[in-house]
């Protein structure tokens, strides 16, 4: 069981990043309600990040291709956030950046970001359950013939 | 006749654009929204990304609707859209025992480490063309949407869904599961336990090639034979390794195949405040190991030898070709053109585009080639008409060179 006080900075980010978009930005908008407009040191922007990988043979390095991401950083509440997102949604990553320095600060509407990061930690789970309990069908069980 | 310079066609080009455009965007049938292309042509994204080397299914959807389904021509698009964008980072290297198996089966060996996983496919069915009536696919389709809205409500009720009060362990590099059944032992793993295997782990670390950056050119190292071919064209991948399955004794190789895997991949980088890992999605990959028998005459013959393939999507097709030309390129050791091949002609792009770049205007390269044309019958008509007539046998004998002249 996932302690809210062990949610490292890292986890916020990973699970923000994970988020529903909606989520995160209706979340982010009541945050801006109640602490006001953040300095946004970084606009969001959409790039790049190059995916390298080890692969087992030589376990040598190579390039497998590029992710597109969006990311944005703010400060708000006097604490930097930062988000990385997936995909093109400037909105929602901007958003995202926002929950993150909420957290950071453990100011107000903190808690509401913690539970949305824990909600979406319990929604991959059960699509990873439910998942697994579609694919364990297509499993191949040989029977020995005499 | 010379040269003259000509313009226009702009016209005509933006006419002929326009007729594409409406007939994508204006059909008699309903929008293609591209989500629809996600969850129901998800094999023709995958090869959009994994030919354009970039991972976003909402864009090569996007691309796959702008180009009319053409696969290339999406993956240009994606490609043209990517050198618009800034390159924020490379990830952690990303161990690819860290996949979690949507689909994982293993060839060579009944029993290995795991499961035999067959995932979401096609392979053992027979090939025949579903002809159920339109409307008899929508009810049905429609009847199933229902009863999986059931069953999850019924999950809803039972608390199994977002109403559990026990929150999982948030996994770092997971792809949404980490169970070990979900990650299982390699088979070179086995038979590395085993030393049937060639041992070729490297300590050194090499920088890998970055060809987005460096175009790579034979000889080159691994690093760049296995990006190049992670982004190839499928059909160019296979048709190389069906060109290429003599082994360098002359005879045909068909290799075996160990894992493969249609899997989930973390994508990881360092946070830019805290400097720790943070997994900021997912993307899916093809993964293959291909075993070498090893039969060469300077080659350790107790022991087999594996080729890895490795891209973007789930395109098995194009991972076991990748795998069985790794490992062809490496007992090849550059005595034939395979690399060569492998780097400079695999590459849908290159080719596609060298190809096209045919149907534009050559009208100033081929009235040159016709002036030639013409250039030559003028001349043969004038050696023709001046030629002295030969009207004896001899006269069509070379004279024999002066004996001295060869001393």
């Amino acid at each position: 069981m996932t302690d809210r006080a062990v949610l490292t900075t890292e986890d916020r980010a990973e699970l923000l990043a994970a988020a529903d978009p909606s989520a995160v930005i209706d979340l982010a908008e009541a945050c801006l309600a109640v602490h006001g407009a953040p300095i946004v040191v970084q606009a969001p922007e959409v790039g790049l990040v190059m995916l390298q990988v080890r692969e087992p043979v030589c376990e040598e390095r190579f390039h497998l291709g590029e992710v597109v991401v969006t990311r944005a950083e703010v400060v708000l509440a006097g604490a930097r956030g930062w988000a990385m997102r997936p995909g093109t949604d400037r909105t929602a990553t901007l958003g995202a950046a926002v929950c993150d320095a909420v957290a950071s600060a453990g100011a107000e509407l903190s808690p509401d970001v913690i539970e949305l990061c824990l909600a979406t930690n319990r929604s991959r789970s059960v699509a990873a359950a439910d998942e697994w309990r579609e694919l364990l069908a297509t499993e191949v069980h040989f029977e020995e013939l005499d | 006749m010379g040269y003259a310079a000509a313009r226009g066609g702009l016209d005509a080009v933006v006419a002929a654009e326009d007729l594409v455009r409406r007939g994508r965007t204006v059909g008699d049938s309903a929008w293609l929204g591209t989500d629809q292309l996600v969850d129901r042509l998800r094999l023709a994204v995958d090869r959009v990304m994994g030919e354009a080397g970039l991972w976003c299914p909402e864009l090569a959807a996007a691309a796959l609707r702008q180009a009319e389904g053409d696969p290339i021509e999406a993956a240009h698009l994606l490609r043209s859209y990517r050198a618009t964008l800034p390159r924020f980072a490379y990830t952690e290297p990303t161990d690819t025992d860290r996949g979690v198996v949507l689909r994982r089966i293993v060839p060579a060996y009944r029993n290995p480490p795991g499961p035999q996983l067959l995932g979401r496919t096609t392979d053992y069915t027979g090939r025949l063309l579903d002809l159920t009536s339109e409307h008899d696919a929508r009810t049905e389709a429609e009847k199933l949407a229902a009863l999986a809205w059931e069953t999850a409500g019924l999950d809803d009720a039972t608390g199994d869904v977002m109403g559990d009060e026990t929150d999982p362990e948030i996994g770092h590099d997971d792809g949404h599961d980490d169970g070990s059944v979900r990650r299982p032992r390699r088979l070179l793993e086995v038979l590395r336990d085993a030393d049937l295997v060639v041992d070729r782990r490297r300590t050194d670390d090499p920088e890998p090639v970055d060809i987005t950056r460096v175009p790579a050119r034979p000889p080159a190292p691994r690093s760049a034979r296995l990006a190049v071919m992670a982004r190839a064209e499928t059909g160019a991948l296979v048709n190389l390794w069906y060109r290429n399955i003599l082994g360098p004794d002359g005879y045909l190789h068909e290799i075996t195949l160990g894992d493969v895997r249609h899997a989930r991949l973390p994508v990881t980088i360092a946070h830019p405040i805290t400097g720790g890992s943070v997994t900021i999605g997912h993307v899916r990959v093809t993964e293959v190991e291909a075993i070498e028998d090893l039969d060469g005459i300077d080659e350790d013959r107790t022991k087999f030898d594996v080729g890895y393939g490795l891209c973007l999507g789930h395109n098995e097709r194009k991972a076991i070709a990748m795998a069985n030309l790794d490992i062809a390129c490496h007992r090849d050791a550059g005595a034939s053109q395979l690399e060569q091949s492998i780097l400079l002609t695999t590459d849908g792009l290159d080719a596609a585009g060298f190809l096209e770049h045919l149907k534009l205007p050559h009208y100033v390269t081929f009235r040159s080639m016709v002036e030639r044309k013409e250039a030559v019958r003028a001349a043969a008509a004038t050696s023709v008409r001046d030629a002295a007539p030969i009207d004896h046998l001899v006269g069509l004998v070379p004279v024999d060179p002066v004996e001295g002249d060869c001393a």
